[in-house]
C-alpha cells in the first residue's frame, strides 16, 4: 500500500496557508495546554477546547446533540463547512475533536499534517488577533455510535477474544506506573491492562516533526508486526481517550480499517470498574488464562 | 508585610476581575519571567533528576533551601505555557522566604485565582499535584 486509505482527510500546512481565508473552511485550534491559543493560533482559527466546550462534566459525557449544535452555530461551522483541526502534543486533541465532530456525523473534516509543531517548524506566523465569526445555522444527527465503544461493550469484545488496542506507554500497559504516592494524576486505582489487548504505543505512528508516518510503516506497524486485520472490528484505548482517538484516526483514514472504535472511557474507567477483568504485565493475556478467556 | 501568604493574595488580587482570556494571558506573563535553567543544573536535567513524571510535557523541578531562605529552580518546556506560568507562580511566591512557610503554599490556588473553571478539572489535577510536590520537598528539606 502506497498512498493512505482516505488521503483527503490529511491536509499539509501549506494547504491551510493557501485556505485562511475560505469561507468554505474554518480552522480549529484544539491544544492539551489552552494558553497556546492565546500566545498565538494560525490567523484566522478558532479554538474548540475537548474539555471546556466538547464534554459536560454534569453527566460526565460529551455535550448533547443540541450542546454540539450550538458549538458549531456560535463558531462560524455551518453543516456544509470544511472543519481542519490542528492542535499541539502531535494532535492528540485534534484527533479527539476530529472524533466528536464524527460523533455528530460532521461529514468534512481534516486533520491538519504535523499540528502546531510543524507549522511552527515552517516558520510560519502566528496571531494573537481575537477571531470571531458571525452564528451559523447548524443542524446535527443523533451520536453516530459506529466510533465510540462504550464500557460494556467494550467488555463483550474483550471476552470475544477481538482486537483491542492499548496505545498507552509500555509502562502504563504493564501495570507499571499509574501514580506515584501522594501524587494524585488522573486517579484510576488499578494498573495494568485490558485483557488480550496489544501494546501499540502511540508516538510510533507520529515522525519527529509532528506528522503521520508513511502508509508503508503504518502498514507493517498495525498489520504486519501486530497482526490486525482491517476487516476485523476493532477498539483502541488509552488513559482518557485523546491518544486513543489518534490511533483510531490512523486505523479508520490512514489504514481503512472498516470497523475500529475508540473506547473514550479508557482506562479511567476500566482500571476503576467493578467486574471486569485486567492482565499486568507485557504479555496481553495472562498466563494462566486461555486468550479470550 | 511580605510573606507566601501576601504573595499568593496579591497574585490572588491580579486575577480577580478577569475573564478567562485575560487569565491566560496573566498566565502567559508569569511564564515568561520564569528565570532560563541556571548552568549548574543542566548536567541534572540531562541525568532525568527533577522531572516530574506525572506531566505529559517536560516539566524539571528542583525545591531547595539555602542561606537566603526557599527557592524553586525549575524548567518546564515552551509548549506548555499553562504549566510554565503556574510553576514561575510558586517560584515567586517562596522566593527567599523562611522554609516554615512552604506549608502555606495552599490547595486551593487554582480555584482562588479561577483557573479551575478555565482549564478544567484533568488539567487542574496536574497542577495541584505541582503543588502538592513543591510544598511537600521544601517541608522536608533536613
Amino acid at each position: 500500500m502506497a498512498e493512505y486509505a482516505d488521503p483527503d482527510v490529511l491536509v499539509s500546512t501549506d494547504w491551510v496557508a493557501e485556505h485562511q481565508n475560505d469561507p468554505s473552511v474554518r480552522i480549529v485550534e484544539s491544544n492539551e495546554d489552552r494558553a497556546l491559543y492565546i500566545q498565538g493560533h494560525i490567523p484566522g482559527a478558532v479554538e474548540i477546547d475537548w474539555l471546556i466546550d466538547l464534554q459536560d462534566q454534569n453527566v460526565r459525557d460529551y455535550v448533547d446533540r443540541v450542546g454540539f449544535e450550538k458549538i458549531c452555530r456560535d463558531n462560524g461551522i455551518s453543516n456544509d463547512t470544511t472543519v481542519v483541526f490542528y492542535g499541539d502534543q502531535n494532535n492528540w486533541w485534534a484527533c479527539y475533536a476530529f472524533w466528536v465532530f464524527k460523533l455528530y456525523g460532521h461529514e468534512r473534516c481534516k486533520i491538519m499534517n504535523g499540528g502546531r509543531k510543524k507549522w511552527q517548524l515552517d516558520g510560519r506566523a502566528w496571531s494573537t488577533d481575537r477571531v470571531s465569526y458571525p452564528a451559523a445555522t447548524y443542524t446535527a444527527p443523533e451520536q453516530d455510535k459506529s466510533v465510540r465503544a462504550l464500557r460494556d461493550e467494550v467488555l463483550k469484545h474483550q471476552k470475544a477474544g477481538k482486537a483491542l488496542i492499548d496505545v498507552r506507554s509500555p509502562e502504563e500497559y504493564r501495570g507499571e506506573r499509574l501514580h506515584m504516592p501522594e501524587y494524585p494524576n488522573e486517579g484510576a486505582v488499578r494498573g495494568g491492562h485490558i485483557p488480550g489487548a496489544v501494546n501499540i504505543p502511540w508516538p510510533l505512528s507520529v515522525n519527529e516533526d509532528g506528522t503521520f508516518k508513511s502508509a508503508k510503516d503504518l502498514e507493517k506497524l498495525y498489520c504486519k508486526t501486530n497482526h490486525l486485520k482491517r476487516r476485523s472490528p476493532t477498539i483502541a484505548y488509552c488513559r482518557i481517550g485523546e491518544r486513543s482517538s489518534l490511533t483510531w484516526f490512523v486505523l479508520k483514514y490512514l489504514l481503512g480499517f472498516g470497523n475500529v472504535r475508540n473506547y473514550d472511557g479508557s482506562w479511567l474507567e476500566w482500571g476503576n470498574s467493578v467486574g471486569v477483568p485486567i492482565v499486568k504485565g507485557p504479555e496481553p493475556t495472562a498466563a494462566s488464562a486461555a486468550p479470550g478467556a | 508585610m511580605d510573606t507566601v501568604t501576601t504573595r499568593i493574595d496579591n497574585i490572588v488580587d491580579e486575577f480577580a476581575d478577569l475573564d478567562s482570556r485575560e487569565k491566560l494571558e496573566l498566565l502567559i506573563d508569569f511564564s515568561n519571567r520564569l528565570p532560563p535553567l541556571p548552568e549548574a543544573y543542566q548536567a541534572l536535567k540531562a541525568e532525568n533528576e527533577g522531572r516530574v513524571h506525572e506531566c505529559q510535557t517536560p516539566v524539571y523541578l528542583w525545591p531547595e533551601l539555602d542561606q537566603d531562605g526557599m527557592r524553586l529552580v525549575a524548567e518546564v518546556a515552551e509548549e506548555a505555557p499553562t504549566v510554565k506560568g503556574f510553576v514561575s507562580m510558586l517560584a515567586e511566591a517562596v522566593a527567599g522566604r523562611p522554609q516554615a512557610e512552604a506549608a502555606d503554599l495552599p490547595d486551593d490556588f487554582l480555584e482562588r485565582i479561577g483557573l479551575d473553571a478555565v482549564l478544567g478539572m484533568l488539567r487542574s489535577r496536574g497542577l495541584q499535584a505541582i503543588t502538592h510536590r513543591v510544598r511537600r520537598e521544601l517541608t522536608v528539606i533536613p
